[in-house]
């Protein structure tokens, strides 16, 4: 009698306990812009995250609890992402933020993270944004302006001096991401390069012609198309139409979208541009990716915004990891005294949420983006100067 | 008996408004409110040129971005505290005003579209000059220092102000609909030319409402400034909040100031709720048939439809005959 | 700021200006014919680029004729709408107002439409011609260029010849001009609308196509060039279709002009700030027929 009573009260404690085995999720919140202008990036971040928290999952999740997504739709909208991300955070309750994007809707979400202290990994708002004094925001990795023409200098300053180009049309666009480009640019005149040319320009831009025009006549044999994917293209159909052909064309970010390759095809070619997230590094995590796009979306190689989409959640993963739980305060500061793993290799996080200052400079070649700096990561030789078009 | 219910319904209700932060619901409630506060000011504050007087402008949102800016100016050069900052919404009204003023001379002269047209252009000038003035934060935006409050108290302070902002703009409206000059807006509206020649002198009275709507989007730019803590040309002179004002107060019929409030309140927490439960395209198309749904079946805005029907039953009299 | 420079800004800007012109003269129709501001007209000059886009990407098919399956499809469609949506609310007491809340409802329809078929990647219509030119002396003519002012040229004229040469045409005057005299006259108001709406409609099927010939498009970017009708369609004064197509190019000639001697930060302001003050000069517009 008393053993099937032992058993009996056995097995109610182990029906009893059984919620708190069933691990609960762990909930990820915050918007994103999927209608309206910004939505083909947002698409992208998206799409990243989602792989991240599918391959997460079928390992068992973080701590045991499987993820789970809540992303609102901000509408492409700033103030909207705000609402959105404290939505997020109040009535939704979710153990870890994500979202704000582009550079203007991060900037907004940034002081709403630092009130509720919360964990916020995101592209950034660029360097202004960090210099704030938010201690919960992190660029893991952002998206940098400042650094995105890292080692242009470099690679040119180690040209043969005949080769180098010595006038540089600079056309920058408007915003807080041209702004913050800016910053690479000033650094050319240390090689040598004269700025012959250095105008913003507000989006939309009318037409590029006049633009290139000017840069033609002017002799300038770099041009440096600081745009999104719009001006951007404008402004290689205008260089093609118009017959301008400098040593090199320095892109923005217009062409780091599958757009780029995929409309402008070979005339979309050798134009120099950054990245911070490359997807042919040796380092664990790419070939995953890689492969996984081929298979899914037929695209040769995983694109940028989708990178960062599974390295953010990747980096605040470790974060929970690390400090063994969703405190926001934990998780921040071992972000802050830990090295984690990422796509683009080991990343420490300064007091601002920055890891040290770095950037790819690439090259489209062949319709594949290539490294060209530094060195010890090029993975081809760059096309200096840039061939005739058509060719 | 039922008077005097209906009497203690609106303050009884204002009350529960005003305590609602401290109510205990999540704070988003209290951010969503006050963004439906700041639509109901918007919508209400336009609808003083547009829906009574029916000058519709649609550049409207460069007295909403001229306020902001001015506060966050205001509030970096002096080092403005909370206080200060709040109290900087005042100027930022006055100096949307000002703006209003000067524009509003010469554009009033316009009508119809092309007033319309011109106050787009005008709003377009505002947001590329503000953009290419680097003292202005250019196209970088400008920082405010946060409100020293926990997260929960600093929105719900802001709640309040733009409550207090939305009530007062609301009780200008109803003061502006049954008096004197509102009945002089509503006769320029009309007919202009007839209203001239019985008297009424239609470019005071114009201006007048063109300044009076400015102020109060100036004030409502300046308050949620302080909210974002951070603004940018893209944000606080978005054109789609213009577009957005215009819709609210004529959907809800542009005669009366209870239109502005009800499309503002109907409207705001409609395309909330459908992002909320939607994926994200569907939501927006749903909320693109409401409009054509609504308009189709009350193409005179939600009041207009709920008067027919209050008329068509008052006529029919108590006994239904 | 070298001659050549001038004049070639100048061009490039007159092919821009005039294919927002073609773009808004079905705008400029539908509000002076029936005093509906058509929001959505945009958008689907938008969905025609798309189908040219999808034709030539799908079937080598060139834009210019896939205009042949998009101008009168949007055609029909246009005369469907108007039954549908437009015609019931023109018992509003005040149309303009209630076609703008409709035609905005059905703009944003049309945009998440478009981003559900055709994702919200941007687009470019890159045909095999895209790069050819003509060199006349020292100037370039890009061929996409002279093929959107073509269009552009096509469609106004050809709207304006209907207009004024066809019974159908004189028929959609009298109606603007003279509703109840047209109706005395047996001219079917309701059937002259849908017409008119159709056409307008078709119209912006070859502004869509001439706009993508320039641009690249994604679903957003009708609100872009909406802003960009209503100023033309102003400068031109409402309803009259030349004075549009002059609006067109003279908003082309002012950012041509200001991109040859301005810093470009200031070349939007500039064209803004310009015809501000054409409005404050000439209310009804610089071709208007005044109040």
């Amino acid at each position: 009698m008393k053993r099937w009573f032992l058993v009996a009260m056995a097995l109610a404690v182990v029906l009893a306990a059984q919620p708190a085995l069933s691990a609960q999720p762990l909930i990820i919140g915050g918007s994103l812009p999927l209608t309206g202008q910004f939505a083909e990036t947002a698409v992208w971040i998206e799409r990243g995250m989602k792989f991240w928290a599918e391959e997460v999952n079928a390992q068992g999740g973080i701590l045991g609890r499987p993820v789970e997504f809540k992303i609102y739709d901000d509408q492409s909208s700033a103030q909207k992402a705000v609402t959105f991300a404290e939505k997020a955070i109040t009535v939704d309750k979710v153990d870890l933020l994500f979202g704000g994007y582009p550079g203007t809707a991060a900037r907004a979400v940034m002081p709403v993270a630092e009130k509720y202290k919360m964990v916020y990994v995101s592209m950034g708002g660029h360097m202004k944004s960090f210099e704030q004094g938010y201690t919960y925001s992190f660029g893991g990795p952002p998206l940098m302006g400042e650094w995105w023409y890292h080692g242009l200098s470099d690679w040119l300053a180690s040209m043969p001096e005949d080769q180098k180009p010595k006038r540089a049309a600079v056309y920058t666009m408007n915003n807080p991401i041209g702004v913050s480009l800016m910053d690479s640019i000033l650094a050319l005149k240390k090689v040598g390069i004269e700025i012959v040319i250095n105008e913003k320009y507000n989006l939309p831009l009318p037409d590029a012609n006049p633009l290139v025009l000017k840069a033609k006549q002017m002799n300038c044999d770099i041009l440096f198309s600081n745009g999104f994917f719009a001006d951007g293209v404008q402004t290689i159909k205008a260089s093609k139409a118009l017959g301008y052909l400098p040593k090199v064309i320095v892109q923005g970010i217009g062409s780091v979208i599958p757009a780029w390759v995929k409309e402008l095809g070979k005339d979309g070619d050798y134009v120099v541009s950054g990245t911070p997230i490359f997807n042919k590094l040796k380092y664990e995590g790419n070939d995953k990716l890689n492969k996984y796009v081929k298979d899914k979306f037929n695209l040769p190689a995983y694109p940028l915004y989708f990178g960062f989409g599974y390295q953010w959640m990747w980096t605040l993963a470790q974060g929970v990891e690390g400090a063994g739980g969703v405190d926001q305060t934990k998780i921040r500061d071992w972000l802050k005294s830990n090295t984690i793993k990422s796509l683009v290799g080991p990343l420490t996080f300064d007091q601002r949420g920055l890891p040290k200052p770095y950037n790819f400079l690439t090259q489209l070649i062949n319709g594949q983006v290539e490294i060209i700096w530094p060195k010890e990561n090029r993975t081809a030789e760059p096309v200096y100067p840039r061939p005739a078009w058509g060719q | 008996m039922k008077g005097r219910v209906q009497f203690l319904i609106a303050p009884l209700g204002l009350l529960i408004l005003a305590a609602f932060p401290w109510l205990g619901a999540p704070i988003y409630f209290t951010s969503l409110i006050y963004s439906v506060f700041l639509y109901v000011t918007l919508a209400s504050s336009w609808n003083i040129i547009g829906g009574f007087c029916g000058y519709l402008s649609f550049g409207h949102v460069a007295f909403f971005g001229l306020g902001a800016y001015t506060t966050a100016m205001l509030a970096n050069a002096f080092s403005l505290g909370a206080a200060g900052t709040l109290l900087s919404s005042i100027p930022a009204g006055l100096a949307a005003g000002l703006i209003a003023l000067v524009v509003g001379y010469p554009s009033l002269r316009l009508r119809g579209p092309y007033f319309a047209v011109i106050t787009l252009c005008f709003a377009f000038v505002v947001e590329l000059a503000v953009k290419n003035l680097d003292f202005l934060g250019g196209a970088d935006g400008l920082w405010l220092k946060e409100m020293p409050l926990p997260i929960g108290a600093a929105r719900a302070v802001l709640y309040e102000a733009m409550l207090l902002l939305a009530l007062m703009v609301i009780g200008l409206a109803a003061y502006i609909q049954s008096s004197r000059f509102g009945a002089g807006l509503r006769a320029i509206k009309a007919d202009e030319e007839v209203a001239q020649s019985v008297g009424i002198n239609a470019p005071d009275l114009k201006i007048k409402a063109f300044v009076l709507s400015a102020v109060f989007q100036g004030m409502a730019g300046g308050l949620n400034a302080y909210y974002l803590s951070y603004i940018h040309t893209d944000i606080v002179f978005e054109v789609n909040v213009s577009i957005l004002m215009v819709l609210m107060a004529l959907f809800g019929g542009g005669s009366r100031w209870l239109g502005p409030v009800l499309g503002a309140v109907i409207l705001s927490l409609v395309n909330e709720a459908l992002s909320t439960f939607l994926a994200a395209e569907l939501a927006r198309i749903i909320y693109g048939l409401l409009f054509i749904g609504v308009i189709l079946y009350l193409p005179d805005g939600l009041l207009a439809w709920w008067e027919e029907r209050r008329w068509a039953r008052e006529a029919a009299g108590p006994d239904g005959g | 700021m070298n001659a050549v420079l001038i004049i070639q800004a100048l061009m490039s800007g007159v092919v821009m200006g005039s294919v927002y012109a073609l773009l808004g003269v079905g705008f400029s129709l539908v509000w002076g014919v029936m005093g509906v501001i058509h929001i959505s007209h945009p958008a689907f000059g938008l969905l025609a680029a798309y189908l040219a886009y999808a034709l030539l990407k799908g079937l080598g098919l060139d834009p210019v004729l896939s205009l042949l399956v998009s101008a009168p499809g949007l055609f029909l469609l246009g005369i469907v709408l108007y039954r549908l949506l437009i015609r019931p609310i023109t018992r509003a007491r005040e149309t303009i107002v209630a076609s703008m809340i409709l035609t905005f409802g059905l703009a944003i329809i049309m945009e998440n439409l478009i981003h559900l078929i055709w994702s919200p990647d941007p687009r470019l219509m890159n045909v095999a011609y895209s790069a050819r030119v003509f060199l006349v002396g020292p100037f370039i003519l890009q061929l996409t260029h002279l093929i959107a002012f073509g269009l552009s040229l096509l469609g106004v004229a050809g709207l304006h010849l209907f207009l004024h040469h066809t019974l159908t045409g004189k028929a959609v005057r009298a109606a603007w001009q003279q509703p109840e005299a047209a109706q005395i006259h047996g001219v079917n108001l309701a059937r002259i609308s849908g017409l008119t709406f159709g056409l307008a409609l078709a119209t912006a099927a070859l502004g869509g196509v001439a706009l993508a010939f320039l641009y690249t498009f994604e679903p957003h970017a009708h609100n872009l060039w909406l802003i960009y009708l209503f100023l033309v369609v102003i400068v031109g004064g409402v309803g009259n279709l030349v004075g549009t197509a002059l609006a067109g190019v003279l908003i082309g000639l002012i950012t041509g002009l200001s991109l040859a001697f301005l810093p470009y930060q200031w070349v939007n302001l500039l064209t803004f700030g310009l015809l501000m003050l054409v409005l404050l000069v000439r209310p009804q517009g610089l071709f208007g027929q005044g109040d």
